[in-house]
């Protein structure tokens, strides 16, 4: 059952949804974590929750585990409306941030915790060859008898994943798993993950605030912020049509530019800037805006020239050497600042701009996207 | 301000050292070093006055110790679950209990077990349905009830300070792996406090096996060890009482440091 992203919105209604949430809201006090949230999370699927910290992502899925209850609306899990079903009772499992593994017990006790409590009783082979299995998965075999605080970070959240993943949960929850390992630990990680999701075929719901761990790992991310979902995609619908500038800004490096809707149609806009130039772009929102609007263009879509003269005339001020990219910022006198990333392969064309050199900025059409001012 | 510290230092220690030394005096006399020996320990422990009072000490104390671990932790796992201004006001309640001297708690206790047992006394031999009823009276037990009572606040907060140390994910995690509360204080809570809960049981026991004020007023006619040395010392300081005196402080001493190793060791982990 693995899309890889690619089923569009109708192919996808064929899947059996696993998980439901529908109109759910939380308040704690005064502050809703949780406003009205409607979501579907397919069978098999990877999904992820995309927001800043405090935007409610991990009171979704704290929800979703039965740590919180909704104020108003339902959770269903598997059909079944959950919103009473306590924590113990959901065929859900969870990932801590914190890993949260029992101090007291060894790495094998930790993972066959939850096994030992299925009634009726397993018997002490099945829980050992689960275990083993688990362990197989996770490559640490041998490490049963481990205790805790001998294990490296890595290694925690390793026996973490397995301890989750051995009784075969419906959905598996992933709170921040990756926040607290190193970078490079943490590349290793995002791809053991998206190897066991496919291996296990288990549904994988994660928090994150890494935008870039989300892209890469999940089938659909849910992008949220202030409580709300703002939008649901795949990692290239949000990278390529986000339907705010929130989602542009907060997926991926966008540049933008303000200016005034002058005519829309057919799901184009056309703007023009402050300095007077009309530009072209796609209209992503379900209507196009009105007056006041934004054009969001990414780095790597803005082509600088020295020799076509068209588009907008800046001077590069400053100048970061990625290896196959390079990174310029330009300025405009009336547009002001903005990020352009160009491949090696142009600048063997054109050759790579000083500092302080004047060069135009130009993109095709279909790249910009035309966003409501805020 | 380091000499400062010195002199505080001698004038706290200066009075147990002397007693220690004087115990291995093998004189008569206690204000003469006579020579090394042993002999008043063995005095000490063969005299039948001495070791009644050191029994009582001793059920007392473990009596006490177990009651008020077991309430005491009851206490704190609930109060974890409390927030707000009946919080604060037990939170308040518990340490006014640690710092109220002894001599309150010693009289306090005393008035109000006698006036309960005045009121309770006639009504007991009212129902009882032979001639001989009981009679409620100062002894062992408002001993233990008073010892208890005291340190059971020791246990809470030494209890509490684990708990409020611990993460809060660890219980989340146990109940999200299928275990019904209790399961979760069972297999996670509890060991994990134990350590906490053990310290609590020695500190406990090592207050109730010390204490001379409270006993002073509640035991009753029991005699605890604390009280047989200080109605001993009546008659003149002799070495056996440095012996006891000697020997309290080590068990006290030792138990200290067990508790305190625990602690520490548990912190580390």
């Amino acid at each position: 059952m693995k899309d890889n992203g690619y089923l569009d919105d109708r192919s996808r209604a064929g899947l059996h949804p696993i998980a439901e949430l529908r109109g759910v809201s939380k308040r704690f006090g005064d502050v809703l974590a949780a406003d009205n949230l409607d979501l579907s999370i397919s069978s098999g699927e990877f999904l992820s929750f995309l927001g800043p910290s405090g935007c409610g992502k991990t009171t979704a899925l704290r929800m979703l585990a039965g740590f919180e209850t909704p104020t108003s609306g339902e959770v269903l899990i598997d059909d079944q409306v959950v919103n009473d079903l306590e924590a113990h009772r959901r065929p859900v499992n969870m990932v801590f941030q914190s890993y949260a593994l029992f101090p007291h017990l060894t790495v094998e006790q930790n993972i066959g915790y939850g096994l030992r409590q299925q009634r009726p009783r397993l018997g002490k082979d099945t829980i050992r060859e689960k275990v083993g299995q688990a362990l197989d998965v996770v490559r640490l075999s041998g490490f049963e008898k481990r205790r805790i605080w001998e294990m490296s970070g890595g290694q925690q959240q390793r026996v973490a994943l397995a301890r989750a993943i051995v009784n075969q949960p419906k959905l598996l929850l992933l709170d921040e798993p990756l926040a607290a390992l190193d970078r490079k630990l943490r590349k290793e990680m995002q791809i053991e993950l998206q190897d066991l999701q496919r291996q296990i075929g288990i549904t994988f719901v994660l928090v994150t605030h890494d935008q870039e761990e989300a892209l890469s790992l999940s089938d659909r991310v849910c992008v949220m912020g202030e409580g709300r979902i703002i939008q649901i995609g795949t990692p290239q619908e949000l990278y390529d049509s986000p339907r705010s500038r929130y989602v542009a800004d907060f997926v991926g490096t966008s540049n933008f530019f303000e200016g005034r809707v002058t005519a829309s149609g057919a799901g184009r806009a056309t703007v023009v800037l402050k300095n007077g130039m009309p530009v072209e772009g796609r209209v992503t929102a379900e209507a196009a805006p009105a007056g006041e609007a934004c054009v969001s263009v990414r780095p790597e879509q803005i082509r600088l020239s020295r020799s076509d003269r068209t588009g907008i005339e800046v001077v590069v001020h400053n100048r970061i050497f990625l290896g196959e990219h390079t990174e310029y910022l330009v300025r405009n006198g009336t547009l002001g600042d903005f990020l352009v990333l160009s491949p090696r392969q142009s600048e063997l064309n054109d050759g790579p701009f000083n500092t302080g050199e004047t060069a135009w900025a130009s993109w095709e059409a279909g790249s910009a996207v035309v966003l409501e001012k805020s | 301000m380091r000499l400062y510290a010195i002199f505080v230092y001698l004038f706290l220690y200066t009075p147990i050292a002397i007693i220690a030394l004087f115990s291995f005096n093998a004189g008569r006399h206690a204000s003469q070093l006579q020579g090394f020996s042993l002999k008043w320990y063995g005095t000490a422990l063969s005299n039948p006055f001495v070791m009644d009072a050191l029994e009582t000490s001793i059920v007392v104390g473990l009596i006490a110790a177990t009651l008020a671990s077991l309430f005491g932790t009851m206490a704190a796992v609930a109060l974890q679950g409390v927030r707000g201004p009946v919080r604060a006001l037990f939170d308040m309640m518990i340490y006014v209990a640690v710092m109220i001297p002894g001599i309150v708690i010693g009289i306090a206790t005393l008035i109000a077990l006698v006036t309960a047992f005045d009121h309770l006394n006639p009504w007991l031999a009212a129902i009882w349905p032979t001639q001989s009823a009981p009679q409620l009276s100062m002894g062992k037990l408002s001993l233990i009830g008073a010892h208890t009572m005291f340190t059971m606040a020791l246990v809470i907060i030494i209890v509490r300070a684990r708990l409020s140390g611990m993460d809060r994910a660890l219980t989340e995690a146990s109940a999200d792996l299928y275990a019904t509360p209790m399961t979760t204080f069972l297999r996670v809570t509890l060991p994990l406090i134990a350590p906490a809960i053990l310290a609590g049981f020695l500190l406990s026991f090592t207050f109730s096996f010390d204490d001379f004020i409270i006993a002073f007023f509640v035991a009753g006619s029991e005699t605890t060890l604390p009280i047989y040395v200080f109605s001993s010392i009546r008659r003149g300081v002799t070495p056996e009482i440095n012996a006891i005196g000697t020997m309290v402080l080590a068990v006290s001493l030792v138990l200290l440091i067990i508790a305190q190793l625990i602690l520490r060791r548990s912190d580390n982990r």
